[in-house]
Parts: structure tokens; sequence; C-alpha cells
């Protein structure tokens, strides 16, 4: 404590100059007075209504022109899907006529077929012909079509063979009527 | 004055209340209503991958269909007229449709399913203009709904392996029945997706909530396949089977080199468009599913064995006699013979069991069996289909004397067309075994397996050294002279085969009389380029390997090499002595 009383002591001696310094700098004056204008209010009302209307009809239209582009988005996104489907139902039919089988059964109408005969390959290099070609025959025919599935007995009866000695008899039957006629 | 602020008051409070109701109790399932109405929740489907053939024609694709369902209370009173539009535009069944048009206390009745998208809105449109009430508005009976089809446009090529998709379950998702469609299920569907978005009057409202998951489609599987071949094989098959009388099937085209399946057929087979009539016993494929003893086309590998062990050699002579007396039953050939002096390839050419057996006795113990396992007998070959059986190869104290002696030539094990045509292959492509593939790239199975070209693995069996001396022995079963099968030759071409006549095990577990025929080979035989196999189950009695199997094996080979461009070696067919 003894310590701390002379630093005390001359703070008491600077404070005095301190306030001193604050006092003149805080000489104030008087500012002039200024001529208040009063701006005139009409303008920046319609200004202010005009970007409020603005503002509203452009939000309003905005609105509709994006409503405008959703039903229009719908309506294209519909038609898309169509044209999709329509793609697709094409694309069935084209390759229903390319089908392998199909492609053999009008072959085969017009008389092709694919040959297992000798071929002969020809060297485009040297031009030689490597093979002894022989031509396709009948016999190269494939099978056209696949045996169809198999049903179920009940649905499938086996050939029945009936004895044909019935009508045989009858025959026999009007021959001998006819013979017996003729003998009466 | 005190009134009027006692009634603002009771009204205030009464909103006090109601916000108090609606704020602090629950408020999660209000705001939750609130979205819900007007909100529309779209599932995006997956669109489920194409299998294709290795030349990217489609063999199984999704088209965009669509299922027409019937409001029965409306469409009750002109059922009968609606019934005959709707017979004659779908092809549905009259009678079956005027009944559920005509349902009571039901307002949703199916009326057609899988009906391709632009057909079905075409018949919609033209029955909402056709039954307009009195005052123009449309008919309001028929609605339509999202329903994927599934469409195989080659029908019943590779139908076995394909498999198909049956009626989609209730939650919209395929039902895959059978071979690839089913094996390949998960990596061929995708996942779906969903999107939200806030609806008003039949239009999405701009600035509304709007949440998109996309749907992750399916992956395209991409087959080894040539779609062409294998719809020329499959003919051929049929053409054979049904020439000798037989009961089924099996014939594969495979690449010599790569292992890749070209063809794979099975005969008798559906079609994979219409796969409700025909039996299901069809819906698999037979060359994976079932086997059988692969008879004298095995003595390939016993040989060939024999040769990369050092143990014999093509021109070696034997003494074959006629019937080889052995611990149970005497073992004979399928001709009567005397002693004949036979070398190993005219053991080969002329195909005798007797003389096989003679030239396997010079194996140690189990070593034949090491050298089959290596061809791959006995283990799945894993290619990607569901239900494959790996044969049976005997092992331990099953491996009796008797036993070996008749695996070396073809019996007392058994074997699907797939392990065979790959183990002949090994000898094709110079003694390395490479693992056979259906699948172009790498796929994952259900099963978490991978399978594809991508995943093949090979290993060297025997020598190349053996593998050539094997095909020198082969070729000469096609000599018109001295060999079995002259009729399996491909003109201008050196071939390299083996016939198999083998006696089939009935349903008691013996033999049942019948036998199973076959021929594998492969061509160029001096730079081999395709594997082929021909199977035919249960012929009419008398036929063998030679000239039922070996026909068409001609045939498939001379269109195999024309249609992929090779040109004739111009090589002579090696005249190896068969006697001595």
């Amino acid at each position: 404590m003894s310590s701390t009383a002379p630093q005390i002591r001359r703070l008491q001696t600077v404070a005095p100059r301190l306030a001193q310094a604050a006092l003149e700098r805080a000489r104030l004056t008087v500012v002039p007075r200024t001529r208040r204008r009063r701006a005139p209010r009409v303008p920046f009302v319609t200004f202010v209504s005009i970007i409020l209307l603005a503002g509203v009809v452009g939000l309003l239209l905005f609105n509709t022109s994006m409503q405008q582009a959703s039903f229009r988005a719908t309506a294209l996104q519909k038609q898309a899907t169509d044209l999709g489907a329509q793609q697709e139902a094409l694309e069935l039919d084209i390759a229903n006529l390319r089908k392998p089988s199909r492609l053999h059964q009008e072959a085969q109408r017009l008389g092709m077929v694919i040959p297992s005969t000798a071929t002969a390959v020809i060297d485009l290099r040297t031009g030689r012909i490597l093979g002894d070609p022989t031509p396709a025959s009948a016999g190269d025919r494939i099978p056209l079509h696949m045996p169809g599935p198999k049903k179920p007995r009940e649905l499938d009866p086996k050939t029945k063979y009936v004895q044909a000695d019935a009508p045989a008899k009858t025959d026999g039957a009007s021959g001998t009527s006819g013979a017996s006629a003729r003998n009466r | 004055m005190h009134v009027g602020f006692l009634l603002i008051a009771i009204v205030l409070s009464v909103f006090a209340g109601r916000l108090l109701q609606l704020q602090a109790i629950d408020p999660g399932s209000y705001a939750q209503m609130a979205a819900d109405e007007g909100t529309q929740r779209v599932v995006l489907p997956a669109t489920r991958g194409e299998i294709l053939d290795r030349n990217g024609e489609p063999l199984a694709e999704t088209v965009d269909g669509r299922m027409i369902v019937a409001d029965p209370q409306v469409t009750r009173p002109v059922a009968a007229r609606l019934a005959t539009v709707l017979a004659r535009r779908l092809g549905v069944d009259y009678f079956q449709t005027l009944e559920r048009l005509r349902i009571e206390n039901s307002r949703f009745q199916y009326v057609a399913r899988q009906v391709p998208a632009a057909k079905a809105e075409k018949v919609v449109a033209d029955v909402k203009e056709m039954f307009k009430d009195e005052d123009g508005r449309p008919f309001a009976g028929l609605m339509t709904e999202r329903d994927p089809l599934r469409v195989y446009p080659n029908d019943e090529v590779a139908a076995n392996l394909l498999g198909f998709l049956g009626t989609p379950k209730d939650d919209g998702s395929a039902q895959a029945l059978a071979g690839l469609e089913d094996s390949f299920n998960k990596y061929l569907s995708g996942t779906d997706g969903e999107a939200r978005y806030e609806m008003g009057a039949g239009n999405q409202i701009p600035l509304g909530d709007n949440t998109v998951t996309p749907a992750v489609d399916g992956k395209d599987l991409r087959l080894t396949l040539d779609r062409d071949l294998q719809d020329y094989v499959q003919r051929v098959l049929q053409q054979t089977v049904v020439g000798a009388g037989g009961e089924s099937g099996i014939a594969m085209v495979m690449d010599s080199r790569t292992g890749n399946f070209l063809a794979l057929a099975d005969y008798p087979t559906y079609d994979a468009s219409d796969p409700y009539r025909y039996d299901d016993k069809l819906y698999k494929s037979s060359a994976l599913s079932d086997v059988y003893e692969p008879g004298s086309v095995e003595k390939v590998l016993t040989v060939s064995s024999l040769v990369d062990a050092g143990l014999a050699f093509r021109t070696q002579k034997f003494r074959v006699p006629g019937k080889l007396f052995r611990q149970d039953r005497p073992i004979g050939d399928y001709w009567e013979h005397g002693t004949l002096r036979l070398t190993l390839a005219g053991i080969i050419a002329k195909s005798s069991n007797v003389g096989t057996v003679l030239a396997a006795d010079q194996f140690g113990r189990g070593q034949l069996r090491r050298y089959l396992t290596a061809f791959g007998l006995g283990q799945r070959t894993d290619i990607g289909l569901n239900g494959e059986s790996k044969g049976i190869l005997p092992q331990g104290a099953a491996w009796t004397s008797q036993v070996d002696d008749r695996i070396a030539f073809g019996q007392s094990l058994s074997v699907n067309a797939v392990q065979m045509i790959t183990a002949v292959n090994t000898i094709a492509n110079g003694g390395v075994r490479v693992s056979p593939s259906l699948v172009m790239g790498r796929a994952r199975t259900d099963g978490g397996q991978e399978v594809g070209t991508d995943a093949v693995t090979s290993r060297r069996v025997i020598s190349a050294h053996a593998a050539h001396e094997t095909m020198l022995m082969m070729e000469r079963v096609l000599d018109p002279e001295e060999g079995v099968a002259p009729r399996a030759a491909v003109p201008g071409y050196r071939v390299a085969g083996k016939t198999g006549t083998a006696q089939r095990v009935g349903e008691n577990g013996g033999y049942d009389g019948s036998t199973t025929v076959s021929f594998a080979g492969f061509a160029p035989a001096d730079n081999p380029r395709f594997t082929i196999y021909v199977v035919v189950h249960s012929p009419r009695a008398g036929s063998g390997g030679g000239s039922v199997a070996g026909p068409a094996f001609s045939k498939l080979m001379s269109f195999t090499l024309r249609r992929y461009g090779v040109p004739p070696t111009g090589g002579k067919a090696n005249q190896t002595p068969v006697e001595w």
C-alpha cells in the first residue's frame, strides 16, 4: 500500500491539466440556421405509386406468363410422351418386320436357301479364288416354324382309328340285300 | 363501448384458442395435410435395361405400355357395345370383358394389361369419343395407367437363355421368371425415382414446392451371342432332332480363342413373347441344367492327357482285341471285330473303347481325374444363368478301377454340355482352357457373381504339343476312308472332331436303352476359330454321332466360317496311319 501512494499523488497533479484541454476543445459555436425547404410531395407520391403499380402489374404479368408457360409445358410434355409412344410403336413394327422368322419366310417364298454346300472365297489382294463353289439346293432348306406347344392330353386327343369294317358290312349288307333282291 | 370490447375479447380468445390448438398440439400433421393437399407424388419408373446380342441387336427390350382400366359403374349401361369394340381392337376375350364391365360394387377392373402405349391411348381416345353422353362430354368409363411392356422381338431366338418377365407384381415391379431376366434381375431393373410437385387444376404450379429424385435406369446386358447365328443354329438343331426322331438336343458355337458363346441353342424351346402356351419345363437352358454321359467325345480328353503326360504318342501301336475282359463285365466296341492292329490315331478315328482303355492303363492312380478336373469337368461353369448342374466326376472310393476304365471312354461320369464344349475347346485353343462366357464385358448376377468376358480366366491344361497331336488324331475322325464321321467334313477346310454315342440313364437310374449322340469339333483345324458341339438325346435306334450330329456340325460350321469370313487355309488333312 505504501508503494502505490506516490502514484496517486502524481495522478492528482495530472488530472486538472487534462480537464483544461477538454474545456478548450468543448468551446462550442452556434451553427448558422439553414432555411428549411419543403420538398413538393406530389411527384414523390406519384413516383412511389407508379413503382408500386408497375411492380404489381409486372408481378401479375410475370405470374400469368409463368402459368401460361406451365400450361404449355404440360401440353408439350403430353405431346412428347405421345410422340415417344408412337415412335416406340413404329420401332416395334420395324422389329416385327425384320425378325429372323419373317425374313426366313419371305426368303423361302422367293426360293432362297442358306447354302451349306462348299463356297469359295475370293482373295481381293491376289484375285485368287479359294475353294470349289457348289450351288445350293432345295435340300438346304431349314424349318420355318417351331413345333407349337404341346397341349395337355385333354385338349389334344389322340386320333381314334375306328375299324373300317362297319361300312364294309353295310356295303356287304346292301350287297347281300341287293343280291337277295336279285335272287328274288 | 365495454360491451364492444368484451365481444372483441371473446372473439380474439376463440381465435387464440384455435391458434393454440393448431400450433401447439401436433402442428406437424396439419402442415403435412396442407402440403399433401395439391401435392402430386409421381414415381419416376426406372427403365429396365435391354438385353442385346454382340452386335447390339435387341433380344429383349422394354417399351412404354399401358393397362386399360374400366369403371364398371360407368361402363355397365354400355357394356355389350363397349366389349365388342374392345374385343375387336385389343384382342381381349369378349365374354370375360363383358363380365368385368358389368361387375357390381366395383370401380376398378382391368380390361387389358401391357398394351403398347400408342395403341392403348388411341383405343381409349376413340372409346371416349364413341360413347360420349348427350351433352357431348367424353366417356369416363375407361382409363389408362402406366404398365411397361417387355418385348422379345425375336420370339423363340435364345428364349431358353433370355427367360421372360411375368405379369408385374402389384407394386408395379417386374417379375422375372426365368433365364437371364431372372439371374440379372437387379442389374437390369435399376432404381425407381420420385418427383413431388404442387398441382393446381391439372398443371404444375410454378414456384411451388418441387423435388425430384431421378430414377436410375437399369443397365443393358450385352451378350456374346450373335442373333442371326443363334437363329440359324436353333433351326438346324430342330431339323436335326426332328429328323433323327430325337427327344431333345443342344447345339453350341464357341469362339475358340475367347471362349465366347456365339450361339447356345436348346431344342425344344419356347416363344419368349408367348411363354404361357408352353410347358414350364422348357423355361431353362438344358445345356446347363441337364447332365448326361458324354460318351466317346470324352476320349479326346483322355488321349490328350496321355500325350501331355508323355505316356502315349500319335503313332503308338496297340493290339486291340474285340473284347476286353476286366473286373465285372467285358468292355467291347460298337462294332464286332477280331484283334486289330491300331495306332493311337486309329483308336480315335475308329472310336475304339477297348483301345482307349488299353492306352489309359498307362495313367498313374488319380492322374486321369486330375486332368479331367483341370479340363473343368465336375465344376460349375458359371456363365451367368441359374440352375446349372455341375455333373458328376466320381471321386475317392467311388473311382474304382472299373469306373476308371469306363471314364476313359466317356461313361460313368456326367457332364453338362457347356462343360464339355469348353473342355474340347481347350484342345482347339492350344491346350489353354478359357472359361466360357455368355455376357460381354462384366456384369454382376443377383447371386453376387461377376461374370462376363472381362472376368474370363484361363489356365494351361495340356501342352501346346499335346493339343496339336490330339488335333491331328481328331482330324482322322473325318477321314472318308478311315474315320467314323466323314459327313461332318466342311468342304475346303481342315476340320478336327470327335463323335460320341453314349447310353442314356433313364429315370430309374439305370441305362434305359436310349442313347445320346453327339459331335464336337473345331475348324479350321490348322488355325482353330470356332468350336461347335451338337448333342441329340434319344434319337431313333441305330443312330450314331457321325450320322446324326455330324451333318449338323458340318452345316453349322460352314455357315459360321462363311458368316465370319474365315478363308480356307488351303491345307490338306494329315494322313497319320490308323493301322500298322
